[in-house]
This record gives C-alpha cells, sequence and structure tokens, in this order.
C-alpha cells in the first residue's frame, strides 16, 4: 500500500504539507476500509459458530429472544456448582448424587410489602427423560432415594424488585435445606429439584440459578443441584456421550462415529498422500506413451460429481470390488469402513494439485541429483517429496477436511448398524431424535464437537494450507 | 442303533442350523431402533429364535420416504418395512407390498386403522401403532382464569368462549395455539363433516362446510384468541404450550415426551376434541404399519416376525413403558389406562379418539403430503391478513386441482 502511495505524483497547485497531509488520511482511510472489511467478514463467517457454540451450552438453546446472559457462563454459577457437585458425590467436576449426600441448598425470595412470606416446599422429582433415545433407556431416579430436611427461613432483608414490570418494596427472604441420600444405593448422575411457592412471592436468587421457572412463576424447576463444574456447563456435551449408546455392545456412539471419522480420514491422507504424489510425480516429470490421454481421463474424472456415478459405485461396493473382498474374508464392501476408504485411495483433483507442483520444481534440482548417482525412486523420495511439504500440507488438510464432512457418499454406504457410522451421518441420527421435539442442546453440542477438529487442524497445518494453495492455484 | 440316534440327531442339529433364517426389517431410525432391541430382547426375542429366525432392525435415516422408494427398486429393501400412512397409497401403487389378508387376521386391530390401509378391498399393512389429536389444556392459566376446563361435551362455539376467557387474562396470554396446517386443522374440517376426497377422487375446497372451519380456526387466530406458534418464537404447538402462556394445544400424545423435559411441572389435563357443527368430533389418525415386501425370499418367516412385533405381548410392553399407543381393541382395556395419571388420561384419550366422530387417516391419495401444501398457504394468508377466506381458498383450489390431476395422470 505504501509504494502505491509514494507512486501517485503530487499535483503542483497543492503545498508538500497539505499534500502530506491527504495523503496521511488517505492512508487512515484505506486501513480504516480494510479492518472494516475484515471485521465484517469475521462477524458473518464466526458470528453463527460463536453463538451456536454459546448456545450449546444453554438449557433451552432456541430460547427466544436470543440473550447473551447465560446462567451456565456465569462464575457464581461454576463456584456453586462445583460446590454442590461436591456435596452430592465428592465429585466437583461431573457432580452426582451418591450415598452419604449432603446437599445444601438456599432459595430467596421476594415478597412484596403487606404480603406475609410462606415456606416454599421443595421435592425431588421423579423426572424421566421424556424425549430422544434417554426416554427409551431404563434408568435410576434420585427421586427414588433422597430425602429432604425441613425448610427453615434464615433471613429477611428489606429491598426492592421489579415484578411483572412493576418495581415494588418489601423483603428478600432466604430460605435453607438439606437433601440428604441415606442408606446405600446406585451412585445417580443427575438431581432434579422442584420448590414450589405461592405466586406471589418472587423467585429472586438460588445457590444455583434454575434450570427454567414453571407455573407462571410458582415452580423454580432445576435439572440438576448437584452438578459439578463440568456438568453444569457441559451437560449437554456429556448427553452426546452418554444418551447415544450401541444396541449391541453399549458403547458410546458418538464416541464410536468420532473413530470412525478419523479412521476415515487418516487412512484417506495417508493414501491420498501416497498416491497423489506418486502419479503426479510420473505425470509431471515421466515420460511414457499415453501420458497425455490418462492426464486428459484424471482430469475428466475430477469433473463429474458423485451423484451421477454413486449407484454403479454403490453395486461395485456391495459386490466386493468384483468380489476381490473375499480374499480377505467380506463378501460384500458395503456397511463397512474398509468400502468407504478404498473406494476413496486418492482423488483426481489430489493428482492434479501434485503434478501441478512438481512441474514447478527446476528440473536442474533432479538432473543434479542424477549426476550424484540418485536412482528414479530416490529421486522422487529423497529429493523432490520433501521439497513438496507445502503441497503435502494443503492435500492432508484438504483430503481431511473432505473426508471429515463427506456425507453424501458414507450416508449411502454405511447404513446399519449404527456403530459404523460416521459423525455427519451420526449428527443426522441426533436430528431424528431430538429434532423433532425441539431438544436442540445436544445436537448443538455435537455439531459443535464435530467442526473442533478442523478447526484444529486449520490452526496447526494454515502455513502449510496458505503456501500450498497458492501454489497450486498460481503456478498453472 | 446308537450310531443311528447319534445320525438322526446330528442330521435334526443340521437341519435346525440350515433353519435359520434372517429377517431383515427396515424402519426409521431415531429411537426406533432402541425400541426394537428392547423388544427383541425383553419381549419376542426367545418365541422367533425358536422358529429358527433372527431379526436384523436397518433403520433409515433422513427421509424415510425416499430412502425406502430407493431400496425398493435397487431390490435391496428389507423383508419387512414400514408403511407410513402419508405415503402408503403410494407405496402401495408401486406393487411391492404383500396383500395380508389371507395371512394376518386384521380383526383384533381397531377397524379405521385396517381401513387405512385397506386399498381395493385387499389389505396391506398391520399398524404398530397410532396416535390422535387431543386437547391439552393448562389448568393453571384456566383457575387464573377462573374459566371451566375443556370437557368432552365442548362444542365449537362453547370451546371459543373458554379460549376467550383465557385469553382475556393477560395481552401476552393466549387461548390457543394453533399452527397454519392442515395436520392441525384439518380436524375441525372433519368435525364440520367434510370429508377430503369425494367418490370421483377430488377435493372441494368451497365446500360450505370446509369454509366453516377455516373461519372457524382463523377466524380465533385474527381475534387474538388463538396464536401462531411462530408468533411466540417456537416452531410447533408444544412449544407454545410449554411457555405457560397458552391455554390450549392440540397435539397427539407426543407432546407428552416433549412436556417431560421442556416443562416437567406444567399442570395439564387432556380431553377430548370439541363436538362440531355436524354433531361429531373430528380426528386425524397417524400411524404407522409394518407390511411385508412382496419379493422377499422369506414370507413365512417374515409373516412370522409380523405377527410378532404386533403381538398383545409387544403391543402391551410398548404402552405400559409409555412409548407408543397400541392398535389392538383389545388393549383398551388395559390397566395402564386407569393408572389415573396425567399421561395414562392422556393416552387413553388419544386411543379411544379413533373410535369417536369423524377420524380420518392422515392420508392423502397418490398426491402424498404435497396435497396439504395450497390448504397450509391458505391458512397462513388468511391468518396473517394478507388474503380474505373467499380469495384464499379460490386459490388454493386451483392448485389443488392441478395436484390431483398431476398425480391421476
Amino acid at each position: 500500500m505504501a509504494r502505491a502511495l509514494s507512486s501517485s505524483a503530487k499535483p503542483n497547485w497543492i503545498s508538500q504539507q497539505q499534500f502530506n497531509r491527504w495523503q496521511a488520511r488517505r492512508l487512515w482511510a484505506r486501513a480504516g476500509l480494510t479492518y472494516a472489511v475484515m471485521l465484517a467478514f469475521a462477524i458473518i463467517f464466526l458470528g453463527p459458530i460463536l453463538f451456536a457454540t454459546i448456545s450449546s451450552v444453554r438449557t433451552d438453546p432456541t430460547a427466544y429472544p436470543p440473550t447473551l446472559n447465560i446462567p451456565q457462563l456465569s462464575p457464581r454459577n461454576w463456584a456453586a456448582a462445583a460446590r454442590l457437585g461436591r456435596a452430592g458425590a465428592n465429585n466437583r467436576w461431573w457432580g452426582g448424587f451418591a450415598p452419604g449426600a449432603d446437599v445444601p441448598f438456599e432459595i430467596i425470595y421476594f415478597v412484596p410489602e403487606g404480603q406475609e412470606p410462606e415456606l416454599p416446599e421443595p421435592v425431588v422429582p421423579r423426572r424421566r427423560p421424556g424425549a430422544g433415545l434417554g426416554s427409551v433407556l431404563a434408568i435410576d431416579y434420585a427421586a427414588d432415594y433422597a430425602t429432604i430436611t425441613p425448610v427453615k427461613e434464615i433471613e429477611r432483608k428489606t429491598g426492592r424488585f421489579v415484578v411483572r414490570d412493576e418495581e415494588l418494596s418489601g423483603q428478600f427472604v432466604t430460605y435453607a435445606f438439606r437433601i440428604l441420600y441415606e442408606g446405600d444405593g446406585p451412585e445417580i448422575n443427575r438431581l432434579p429439584l422442584d420448590i414450589t411457592a405461592p405466586r406471589r412471592q418472587s423467585y429472586a436468587r438460588s445457590t444455583l440459578s434454575l434450570s427454567r421457572l414453571e407455573r407462571r412463576g410458582r415452580v423454580a424447576s432445576y435439572d440438576n443441584v448437584a452438578p459439578g463444574v463440568l456438568g453444569y456447563v457441559l451437560y449437554n456435551y456429556r448427553r452426546t456421550f452418554s444418551e447415544a449408546r450401541s444396541i449391541t455392545t453399549e458403547r458410546s456412539l458418538f464416541l464410536n462415529w468420532v473413530s470412525n471419522s478419523f479412521i476415515i480420514g487418516f487412512a484417506k491422507v495417508l493414501t491420498t498422500l501416497l498416491f497423489a504424489s506418486m502419479a503426479g510425480y510420473a505425470l509431471a516429470r515421466l515420460s511414457f506413451p499415453g501420458k497425455n490421454l490418462i492426464f486428459i481421463l484424471i482430469l475428466f474424472a475430477q469433473m463429474i460429481p458423485g451423484q451421477v456415478i454413486f449407484i454403479s459405485n454403490y453395486l461395485v461396493l456391495r459386490d466386493g470390488i468384483f468380489s476381490l473382498s473375499r480374499l480377505w474374508g467380506q463378501t460384500t464392501l458395503l456397511n463397512s469402513l474398509t468400502g468407504v476408504i478404498l473406494s476413496g485411495l486418492v482423488g483426481a483433483g489430489a493428482v492434479f494439485i501434485m503434478k501441478q507442483f512438481f512441474e514447478s520444481i527446476p528440473r536442474e534440482i533432479e538432473e543434479a541429483a542424477m549426476i550424484d548417482g540418485a536412482s528414479q525412486w530416490q529421486r522422487y523420495w529423497n529429493v523432490v517429496l520433501p521439497m513438496a511439504r507445502p503441497a503435502l500440507g494443503a492435500l492432508t488438510i484438504l483430503t481431511f477436511q473432505g473426508a471429515w464432512n463427506d456425507f453424501f457418499w458414507p450416508f449411502v454406504v454405511l447404513t446399519t448398524p449404527e456403530d459404523i457410522k460416521t459423525l455427519p451421518i451420526g449428527l443426522l441420527t441426533f436430528r431424528n431424535v431430538y429434532g423433532g421435539t425441539g431438544d436442540w442442546g445436544i445436537i448443538l453440542a455435537g455439531a459443535v464437537m464435530s467442526a473442533l477438529p478442523i478447526v484444529i487442524l486449520f490452526i496447526v497445518f494454515q502455513k502449510y494450507f496458505l503456501e500450498g494453495v497458492s501454489f497450486g492455484g498460481t503456478k498453472g | 442303533m446308537k450310531k443311528l440316534a447319534i445320525s438322526i440327531l446330528v442330521l435334526a442339529f443340521v437341519t435346525a442350523a440350515l433353519a435359520q433364517t434372517t429377517v431383515r426389517i427396515m424402519g426409521y431410525g431415531g429411537e426406533d431402533p432402541r425400541i426394537v432391541a428392547r423388544l427383541l430382547d425383553e419381549v419376542i426375542g426367545d418365541d422367533l429364535a425358536e422358529q429358527g429366525i433372527t431379526v436384523q432392525y436397518e433403520p433409515l435415516e433422513g427421509d424415510y420416504n425416499a430412502a425406502l422408494t430407493n431400496a425398493l427398486s435397487a431390490g435391496t429393501a428389507a423383508d419387512l418395512f414400514y408403511i407410513p400412512a402419508e405415503t402408503a397409497p403410494g407405496i402401495i401403487a408401486s406393487g411391492k407390498v404383500l396383500p395380508l389378508d389371507d395371512l394376518v387376521d386384521s380383526g383384533p386391530f381397531i377397524t379405521s386403522l385396517v381401513d387405512t390401509y385397506t386399498i381395493d378391498n385387499q389389505l396391506y399393512g398391520i399398524a404398530k401403532d397410532f396416535n390422535t389429536l387431543a386437547i391439552h389444556y393448562n389448568k393453571d392459566l384456566f383457575d387464573e382464569a377462573a374459566v371451566e376446563y375443556p370437557n368432552e361435551n365442548d362444542d365449537w362455539d362453547s370451546f371459543a368462549n373458554k379460549l376467550r376467557g383465557v385469553a382475556a387474562l393477560d395481552d401476552d396470554v393466549y387461548g390457543a395455539c394453533f399452527p397454519a396446517e392442515f395436520a392441525r386443522f384439518g380436524a375441525f374440517a372433519f368435525a364440520a363433516g367434510w370429508q377430503p376426497f369425494d367418490a370421483a377422487g377430488n377435493t372441494d375446497l368451497l365446500d360450505e362446510r370446509f369454509v366453516e372451519a377455516f373461519s372457524y380456526y382463523t377466524d380465533l387466530v385474527k381475534e387474538g384468541v388463538a396464536v401462531q406458534p411462530s408468533d411466540l418464537g417456537e416452531g410447533w404447538t408444544g412449544g407454545c404450550f410449554a411457555t405457560d402462556n397458552v391455554g390450549v394445544a392440540i397435539e397427539g400424545a407426543w407432546i407428552l415426551g416433549f412436556l417431560r423435559d421442556a416443562a416437567p411441572n406444567l399442570q395439564f389435563g387432556t380431553t377430548f376434541m370439541p363436538i362440531g357443527p355436524s354433531g361429531e368430533r373430528g380426528n386425524f389418525l397417524y400411524t404407522v404399519a409394518w407390511g411385508i415386501n412382496a419379493d422377499t425370499a422369506n414370507r413365512d418367516a417374515a409373516v412370522a416376525v409380523l405377527k410378532a412385533l404386533t403381538s398383545t405381548d409387544t403391543q402391551q410392553f410398548v404402552l405400559e413403558n409409555g412409548l407408543a399407543i397400541p392398535s389392538r381393541t383389545a388393549l383398551a382395556d388395559n390397566p395402564f389406562f386407569a393408572e389415573g395419571t396425567v399421561e395414562s388420561e392422556a393416552n387413553r384419550i388419544v386411543f379411544e379418539g379413533a373410535a369417536s366422530g369423524n377420524v380420518i387417516g392422515f392420508q392423502f391419495g397418490k398426491v402424498g403430503t404435497d396435497w396439504m401444501a395450497p390448504i397450509n398457504n391458505a391458512l397462513t394468508a388468511v391468518m396473517t391478513g394478507q388474503q380474505d377466506v373467499n380469495a384464499a381458498l379460490s386459490a388454493a383450489q386451483n392448485e389443488i386441482d392441478a395436484l390431483i390431476e398431476r398425480a391421476n395422470r
């Protein structure tokens, strides 16, 4: 930018000082504009992701109007959650409700002037998960093991409070009670609580922020009053792992999906790097009959969308690539990771990128190696390939991202059982189970987690990514 | 002698091993795989194993109807599959579904469900469960407004008046939540005595009974007594109801599971749909049936699995676990319905709703669910005040005629 400015000539009719000032102004205006545009882009692209991430910790992510005042993100609640988790199951991170638990709880109500405060009634409800996979599982209920000590009033303070858009004076009354787990029993991971009070008595605050206010203000309802910090903030995340379990092995489906996606991603990256660099090198450097024809065929293959040929590919996989898979004991490659990996060993685009890159490396380097007595393989493996690191880096990230996000082909090939699916198809399962009843928290949590590896990959490989793309793109 | 006995034993063993058949079944994804797994584990698995049958459930995620159509045409469809009522005519017309008249006794099942899967006097599916609509009301709101709870004797007028009473409570309180969807509104049209199709297979939206129901439904919204879910920032009536600001939600038993999570303390009751001008209630029947693939290689085993999956034991298990409502009439007396809890009561009313008044399957001939689109658009246009009733319905009539003509071509 600086060079461009100095090259603009100064007209004669203004002084040097004026010109300098004008130039400085222009510089700032340009810088401001650039930053504004970049900020706008950042907000447009990152805003939804950020908002989704923040929403994924909320009890009701779609609550309207949206707000950034989220109980799960308040340090006061973190401290309380840790304390309560410790009281519930001696576990400040994940909480729970275990034998011997003694969970203290306080709730503050606002009682307008002229009204007599009344003791609220806490109950540990027998709350069965209503929708989603959790509803089909048989679980233990905290209600069967919990006893609540009598509620005591411990403090009264006068003050003012807004009730239904009206500021009233009155008093804040604090009540306290304890939830005990006496005797022996299983450890339960959730301790729900409902506190009912007359409607004229308004909920103001409690040890832990409530999950929702129900019955038009009568009931303060808590999903878990012994959550632990992580159990409180990452409740939806925990559910993605704990609720969806394999029918046959009882293993967490989400973990299975993640590992399947990783296996496919890594395998594809390895095969792509190997085969694309070998094929690219051959097309760039070796001369053999039909080379151009092969290159044109590769380009042609790149132009055909997957949807056009998926039926034939499907049939080939169904028959185990002409019964070849029987060699290692698989009659069909459908519903197996091997099938997905074998059908995507290397992409035409990858070969193309590598060919272009190798062509950009001066021949002289290889000639020098040749004089030193290097064989064809040594020239490829020891000389050219190490120089191709930026292209390989870009290829790694592109391939991994493609494999990780691939939806269509795994969706066709991997249908049953649930254990064999990849993450994007697994998220579809979540959407089917939880989306219908508006339980978006768990879906958002799954989606955020599925985006994480790609974000990390970009951060780690960003240098290669930028270099590689500019190499691949400009040296045509 | 001993040798003979041994060889007979061996032979018997070998035939038993050979007789082992795997029956594949296809259904929805989501919770269903887990439910079927529990059924196999806890109820029907042992019986089927004795008959040498193993069952393999293959869930179809995403768009079930598209996936099933693909599987049927690719020849990879399972021996048994779900047939949703709304797309049944299309699936059955493909000729890929085995008629069940000689194979299964449909007597014990609810008649209207059997009718839904009877086409040209042949039975193609046995409903596994079903749902109908019912009135769910927020007791707190009705108490606060000092209005009597809705009950089974309500007609349209008394029902609307009760809603008005609740809506008068506060600016942000509404009597009911009415989505602009035929899937809910249709029940009112049926209560007026309207039928979706005449004998020739045509739809008449300008029929005075339809117009009456349409005006009743949309007027309540325009009057501010009822509200559309989207106006409360919700996607459906259930979400609306969970906000505590809406007196009545018209939904099926599926709302119960949702409320357990979203509003566990909501004090609600359930009653039958109001009686319409025809003197009858109107209701939809939402259902999914098991059908058998006409090309199956294991017909006998498939029939055995179908019978097991719709058996009394299965349905009792599903009912008692609160997972679905049974399609067998005999289960009307199941103690679960008489438990007296809010949920069992709601389930009973939804169950009995199938036999009360003008109950019509959620089914639209070969047109499929597209048939509803013109009506939904008309509902939206009128509720939001963009068009009046006559203009909206005339436009919808033209569109629906075109849809029906295209489907019959």
